[in-house]
């Protein structure tokens, strides 16, 4: 447990001195604070706006890092050939992904905290507070961020950065299409492309589950059992995924 | 030997203390012009962009008609490739339509609103496309697309009455759903049972105030429904919990009943007159010559009587009406 932990938290320092999570966290706290001049572009309703353009600020950012950074912390390191004075200590190569990997949920999970209390704070300046809806929606970005991370150190195990980055982008926006990918599957007349559709959705990550941030722009209430649920599911996701990265990763050789 | 101790030292003297000097000046020359040029370079940039700027602004091309439009992709499609955020892409058709609205004046011709009029319906109908359950969209659509012209007309009714049902049906949670379309169906188009069930979807949702029930209850009485505004009544007195509330309830079940005893008692009279040629003395006299199964007893306490004319009325209560609907309006 000692070298995770000792990885995570050397991975938190590491990133904490980097620009790109400043530079990110600024354009979201821009993003949040303009939310309340564009409210006031609308009629009546200004917690919507300032909702949605927290939230949306909130899973851009939180989307960008996990993947710029979940690549970077494992293909990174091993094309700059920065991994093996680490790999050369008694620390087995599960280890080092699992601690790069919490290190890296862990900041972006303080990176979300930091976002929803600027929100917070935005919404006590326009007379609004901050709904349970909301929490929930935020907690939830923050398992898919959880997901995005987890697919981005996969495909850093065996890829290169440009390519395991396009590769876990291009999941982030497929997962947010699976809910149209089972409807194909009922709709489609051929029993082929049920199939195929069947067997992609059951095996890409449903992001969409994820997604409460209709529902809370629009002050709907979500039973708890639900957002459990959904939590479980993508954690445990993750969980496949990493378990996943950790065995290539394992096998491959970095010279 | 002193030219040549001079010659050692690398300079004479007289070159020392005349040309450095000189040097120095020519330098400190050399660098003041060179500011000088830079300063003056630089101020004759900025103006040259300046002018080049207003010439160009003089002659710049006249501005293209921006209209503010639905985006070329089908609602559904957006939605999807909105990758989740699709309640912030509703946000901004949204803003985009209330953009559009200031555009139409209230002395606008109906021709000239008209292209106004089908961006604004095509706008909002795209926002609640793209997210279905935005209540401010549904609400914004009931008050900004109906607009009346002076002579009667008026248009956009149909439109956000399409809305609305679509609200209704996806926010029932929402008691504005109910009231804003049973509003639009009463008072624009006449239609009172229509009015009434929307009204009464709205008064059975917990926010909605007491008055949208009584107000579905009248409607449904003056549209004909009585049995749609008993069955709300009572089952709005059964879920009442407070003293006032049940007897505000109890009032309008009784009259509704009594609007039930008052129609059968038209009918019946109908019928005498039809059977024996003149209108009938009294209810009593009804209900004796079997035109009436029984004697009907005024739930007030009073009694019920028949006017020369055949109407029916009651000593203790007046019969429910909707007033202020009598406005006819000419639908576009």
């Amino acid at each position: 447990m000692t070298p995770i932990l000792a990885i995570a938290g050397n991975t938190v320092r590491e990133l904490v001195r980097g620009k790109l999570l400043y530079n990110l966290l600024l354009f979201a706290a821009l993003f949040v604070a303009g939310s309340l001049l564009v409210a006031q572009l609308t009629v009546g309703n200004w917690v919507r706006i300032i909702l949605d353009m927290g939230l949306a600020a909130l899973q851009i950012t939180g989307a960008l890092m996990a993947i710029i950074i979940g690549v970077g912390i494992v293909a990174g390191e091993i094309q700059r050939k920065t991994i093996l004075p680490t790999l050369a200590k008694p620390v087995p190569r599960w280890a080092f992904c699992l601690g790069r990997y919490a290190g890296l949920v862990l900041l972006l999970v303080l990176n979300a905290a930091v976002i929803v209390a600027l929100l917070r704070a935005v919404l006590w300046l326009a007379g609004y507070r901050l709904e349970v809806t909301a929490l929930q929606a935020a907690a939830l970005i923050c398992v898919e961020f959880a997901v995005l991370a987890a697919l981005a150190v996969l495909f850093a195990s065996f890829s290169t950065p440009i390519l395991a980055g396009s590769y876990a982008f291009a999941l982030f926006f497929i997962g947010h299409l699976l809910p149209d990918l089972r409807t194909f599957a009922e709709k489609s007349q051929s029993a082929a492309a049920r199939t195929v559709a069947r067997g992609f959705y059951a095996l890409l990550p449903d992001l969409e589950l994820l997604n409460l941030k209709s529902q809370a722009s629009n002050l709907l209430a979500v039973p708890a059992a639900y957002v459990w649920r959904a939590a479980g599911y993508g954690l445990g996701y993750a969980a496949v995924v990493l378990a996943l990265a950790i065995f290539i990763f394992s096998r491959r050789d970095l010279n | 030997m002193k030219e040549a101790g001079a010659a050692g030292r690398g300079r004479p003297r007289f070159l020392f203390w005349v040309t450095i000097p000189a040097l120095a000046t020519i330098r400190a020359v050399g660098t003041a012009l060179r500011g000088t040029v830079s300063v003056v370079g630089f101020a004759l940039a900025v103006t040259a962009v300046a002018m080049l700027r207003t010439s160009a602004e003089r002659r710049a091309p006249a501005d293209a008609e921006f209209e503010l439009d639905v985006p070329p992709i089908p609602g559904e499609v957006a939605r999807a490739l909105s990758f989740g955020f699709r309640s912030l892409l509703a946000d901004f058709t949204l803003l985009e339509a209330i953009q559009v609205l200031p555009q139409r004046h209230g002395n606008m011709t109906p021709e000239a609103a008209a292209p106004l009029d089908r961006r604004l319906f095509r706008l909002l109908d795209y926002t609640v496309e793209v997210d279905p359950k935005f209540a401010g969209a549904y609400r914004f659509a009931a008050t900004a697309l109906p607009h009346e012209t002076e002579t009667g007309q008026v248009f956009g009714v149909l439109s956000a009455v399409q809305i609305l049902r679509m609200g209704l049906r996806e926010r029932p949670d929402d008691w504005h759903m109910g009231f804003l379309l049973g509003f639009l169906q009463s008072y624009y188009l006449r239609d009172f049972p229509s009015a009434a069930r929307s009204l009464s979807i709205a008064a059975k949702q917990a926010e909605a105030p007491a008055w949208v029930g009584l107000l579905a209850t009248r409607l449904a009485a003056q549209g004909g429904e009585l049995q749609l505004a008993t069955a709300l009544a009572e089952a709005m007195l059964a879920q009442a919990n407070e003293d006032a509330t049940r007897k505000e309830w109890q009032d309008r079940v009784n009259a509704l009943h009594m609007e039930g005893d008052l129609r059968a008692i038209e009918e019946a009279a109908q019928r005498y007159r039809e059977a024996r040629g003149s209108p009938p003395r009294s209810v009593q006299a009804l209900a004796a010559a079997g035109f009436l199964p029984e004697l009907p007893r005024e739930p007030h306490g009073g009694r019920y009587l028949i006017e020369a004319d055949g109407t029916a009325r009651s000593t203790a209560g007046e019969r429910l009406r909707a007033y202020g609907l009598y406005t006819r309006f000419e639908i576009h």
